[in-house]
């Protein structure tokens, strides 16, 4: 049973995250371990298995970019390993510029600006990346299905820039 | 003439026997205990009428005090009289001695398992804890007129696995039953939940004596979903305490370091004053100091808020935080519930009012909310609500992880993360030849091994030799719902499950434990024996309950033959475990566990199903 059967929703990109949630939930209650704490220690070990499992699935799934991964290795999608070289070099190009310009946030003189500027770039970016993965996925063969890898590992990169700029947020805060 | 009482199809014929449970609010400060009585939750309270136990502890020449009684020793017997266990709990010397400086007692016993010398002996903060439980238990037992099937336990939500393993050993050294460990804010959010009805999402500030939880949850029609928690397991009202302490002992020109007994008046005169300010704008302290003299000073409500605004601001770094991590903006959050004895500081109330923007709710008693939802939750966990809708959610407060090569950590699950959770990592070998590896188990959401804390060490022993990359090790960590982590490792490529050692870095192993439930009792061999076969007998009659119903209601899971040999083993359960021999009561166990399996198996897999089922019935 794979994810998408597990909650009963149609194994599209594009799902109804409400749907989703209430599925999540009833499942909760019937399997969660607080429903077995004074039951056996048999039925008390399957339920911490089975509810570990729905969660892991629910997460899978809320996650957009979790999400298209789970979707593309469940069509037999390579996916290359997130130490392999990247080809585009324009596109790394492009990541040592935002790099540079989150980097250079705390020098700016007005900060709170510079800040919202970088988290306003990151945003259109990834908007852009996202939009055209959502359709890759959708056409949904040989060539799409590889393309849309592609811009997912792309969209890492710019989730990891994101946690970059949580963290510098925190550390300008602390001052 | 009375009715005759028909069952419902597929129930049990026998009435449902209420089962007695309770929820221990285990405080820094006090401590309380309540329970769920003909529908509706209420403290429970001694002989005198309290239903408040400080948790204190004092060691007499021939006797241990608990609560009030222990408290009146604090100043004069301030060595044998432990105060907020639950600030040292689960955690090293150095950590307590760098963080609480000018603690009165005498510190033996190694880095990681500190100990308090006292009249009676080295004592940890395990056995104060402990002493503290079974204090509660017996007065439960009292008011409830009868044993206890268990106990749910309230933790801060962003305590670590140390903590929270060593809360479980109190317990264990204490006797009592732990059906869960629930999360402070939790605890709140259902007492509070339950009683308004609303829907939506609820902030919880939860500020105790010696710890700061902030939770964000989702309502949902009997779901309370955790988004996000977050906190500080070291800031808390006796910070407050702290703080003012230092300024008085600054203003009268004290030297440190004093005596144990004016360090403990310094703390008393400090948290009066403190109390007295929330409706005084002043007030007078006074010390009576070695020299016989009296000194007297004024502190006004200005000049109090000045000192402790930097740890009230801190608090509310962490909502900030927190909210970020459930995405949650300020107006999204319909309420905040402000839970334990230090929200009553004013200063406390108008910034958390000013942060959300909105005036915090304080008609709960900040201080018994906590143990009310714990008792709302034990009542359902000891099975007395078959019906009920009610599921708790909860997170991983901290980020779990490894130690990697160059002292880097791994995360392997990342905080808030909804519990239960089980995730694999695969990690392999440096050096050809390599077949040993040391697994480093640590929490905290910092880079570096040294800014986390240390969990658990254990040697992975027996990897094939093969060239360095080319074994692959897999390591599992599970947390289970009551946030606890247990870490296997094994190694894929050729199959070989390598046994592994845990060495937990705090608190005490099971060893230990048992050694310490031993000496405690009088006659140890005959008590210890006792217990474990009353444990057994215990579990023995939950196994057959628990297949006689579940053979009741999904014999259509099964073919004759497999309920036939089902019915067989709960016949040789029930004879043994009427007699006293604990190692064939165990041996049985272990036949019927084995031997339903499948079915255990296929009737959660079934139920599954049948949940979507239900709910498309509701869409339509």
């Amino acid at each position: 049973m794979n994810y998408f059967q597990l909650f009963n929703i149609e194994a599209t990109f594009d799902i109804d995250l409400q749907n989703l949630s209430s599925s999540y939930q009833a499942l909760q209650k019937a399997v969660h371990p607080d429903k077995f704490a004074h039951a056996s220690e048999q039925e008390q070990r399957i339920a911490v298995q089975k509810s570990a499992h729905i969660n892991d699935a629910y997460q899978t799934l809320k996650n957009p970019l979790q999400r298209a991964e789970y979707i593309l290795i469940q069509r037999g999608v390579d996916m290359p390993n997130e130490q392999n070289t990247f080809g585009d070099t324009s596109f790394l190009m492009r990541q040592m510029e935002l790099r540079e310009m989150l980097e250079d946030v705390k020098f700016a003189s007005d900060i709170d600006a510079a800040l919202f500027e970088v988290q306003r770039v990151l945003s259109t970016e990834y908007q852009q990346l996202s939009s055209s993965m959502q359709v890759q996925i959708s056409e949904n063969n040989s060539a799409s299905n590889d393309a849309a890898c592609d811009n997912l590992r792309k969209l890492k990169f710019y989730q990891k820039l994101n946690i970059e700029v949580d963290r510098l947020e925190d550390s300008l805060f602390e001052n | 003439m009375a009715l005759l009482q028909i069952a419902e199809p597929g129930q049990s014929t026998v009435p449902h026997e209420h089962r007695l449970a309770a929820g221990i609010d285990l405080g820094t400060t006090n401590s309380l205990i309540a329970s769920v009585q003909s529908g509706s939750a209420s403290t429970l309270s001694d002989n005198q009428g309290n239903d408040i136990l400080p948790s204190v502890v004092s060691y007499q020449e021939d006797n241990v005090l608990v609560g009030q009684a222990a408290q009146a020793f604090s100043i004069d017997d301030a060595q044998n009289t432990i105060t907020s266990a639950k600030r040292l709990i689960g955690r090293s010397l150095s950590d307590i001695q760098s963080k609480y400086p000018s603690l009165p007692y005498d510190f033996c016993g190694d880095e990681n398992h500190p100990e308090f010398v006292t009249r009676q002996g080295k004592v940890n903060p395990v056995q104060v804890s402990a002493e503290i439980l079974k204090t509660l238990n017996t007065r439960a037992q009292a008011a409830l007129g009868g044993e206890l099937t268990g106990v749910v336990i309230t933790v801060p939500a962003h305590f670590d696995d140390a903590q929270r393993q060593s809360t479980k050993d109190a317990a264990k050294l204490a006797g009592v039953n732990v059906l869960r460990l629930l999360n402070e804010p939790t605890a709140a959010a259902v007492a509070y939940g339950l009683d308004s009805g609303q829907e939506g999402v609820i902030a919880v500030y939860d500020l105790g004596g010696g710890t700061f939880d902030i939770s964000i949850l989702r309502l949902n029609k009997g779901v309370f979903e955790v988004l996000a928690t977050g906190g500080d397991s070291a800031l808390g009202g006796d910070d407050f305490d702290v703080v003012l302490v230092d300024y008085l002992v600054e203003q009268a020109d004290l030297v440190r370091p004093l005596s144990p007994a004016l360090e403990r008046q310094l703390m008393q005169q400090a948290c009066f004053a403190k109390e007295r300010l929330t409706d005084n704008e002043q007030v007078d302290i006074t010390l009576s100091l070695a020299d016989g003299k009296d000194w007297t000073t004024k502190l006004s409500k200005q000049q109090f808020n000045e000192l402790i605004s930097t740890l009230v601001n801190k608090t509310l770094r962490a909502c900030r935080r927190t909210l970020k991590d459930a995405s949650i903006t300020v107006d999204e959050v319909i309420e905040v519930v402000m839970v334990g004895g230090s929200t009553r500081v004013p200063l406390v109330r108008s910034e958390v009012e000013k942060h959300f923007n909105k005036p915090p709710l304080t008609s709960i008693d900040p201080d018994k909310v906590v143990a009310i939802g714990a008792a709302i939750q034990a009542d359902i966990l000891a099975g007395n609500k078959p019906d009920s809708d009610m599921l708790l959610l909860d997170v991983t407060p901290l980020s779990l992880g490894l130690e990697t090569m160059g002292g880097l950590v791994e995360k392997v699950i990342a905080r808030n993360t909804t519990i239960p959770v089980a995730k694999a990592q695969e990690f392999t070998t440096f050096k050809d030849g390599q077949t040993a590896m040391a697994v480093h188990v640590l929490q905290g959401e910092r880079e570096l091994v040294d800014d986390c804390r240390s969990l658990a060490r254990f040697e992975l022993r027996g990897i094939p030799a093969m060239t360095a990359g080319a074994a692959h090790i897999r390591v599992t960590f599970k947390v289970d719902a009551d946030g606890l982590l247990s870490v296997s490792a094994m190694e894929k490529s050729t199959g070989v499950e390598s046994s592994i050692e845990v060495k937990p870095s705090f608190g005490l192993d099971d060893s230990k434990i048992s050694q310490m439930i031993k000496d405690s009792m009088s006659n140890a061999a005959e008590d210890m024996q006792a217990r474990m076969l009353k444990e057994q007998q215990v579990e023995a009659s939950r196994v057959i309950e628990s297949v006689q119903a579940a053979l009741v209601a999904d014999s259509r899971l099964l073919n004759s033959d497999e309920i036939a040999s089902i019915e067989d083993m709960i016949k040789s359960l029930a004879q043994v475990s009427q007699a006293d021999d604990v190692k064939a009561i165990e041996n049985a166990l272990d036949k019927i566990n084995a031997g339903t399996d499948v079915f255990a198996e296929r009737r959660m897999d079934s139920s599954i199903s049948q949940a979507l089922a239900g709910q498309a019935v509701d869409k339509i």
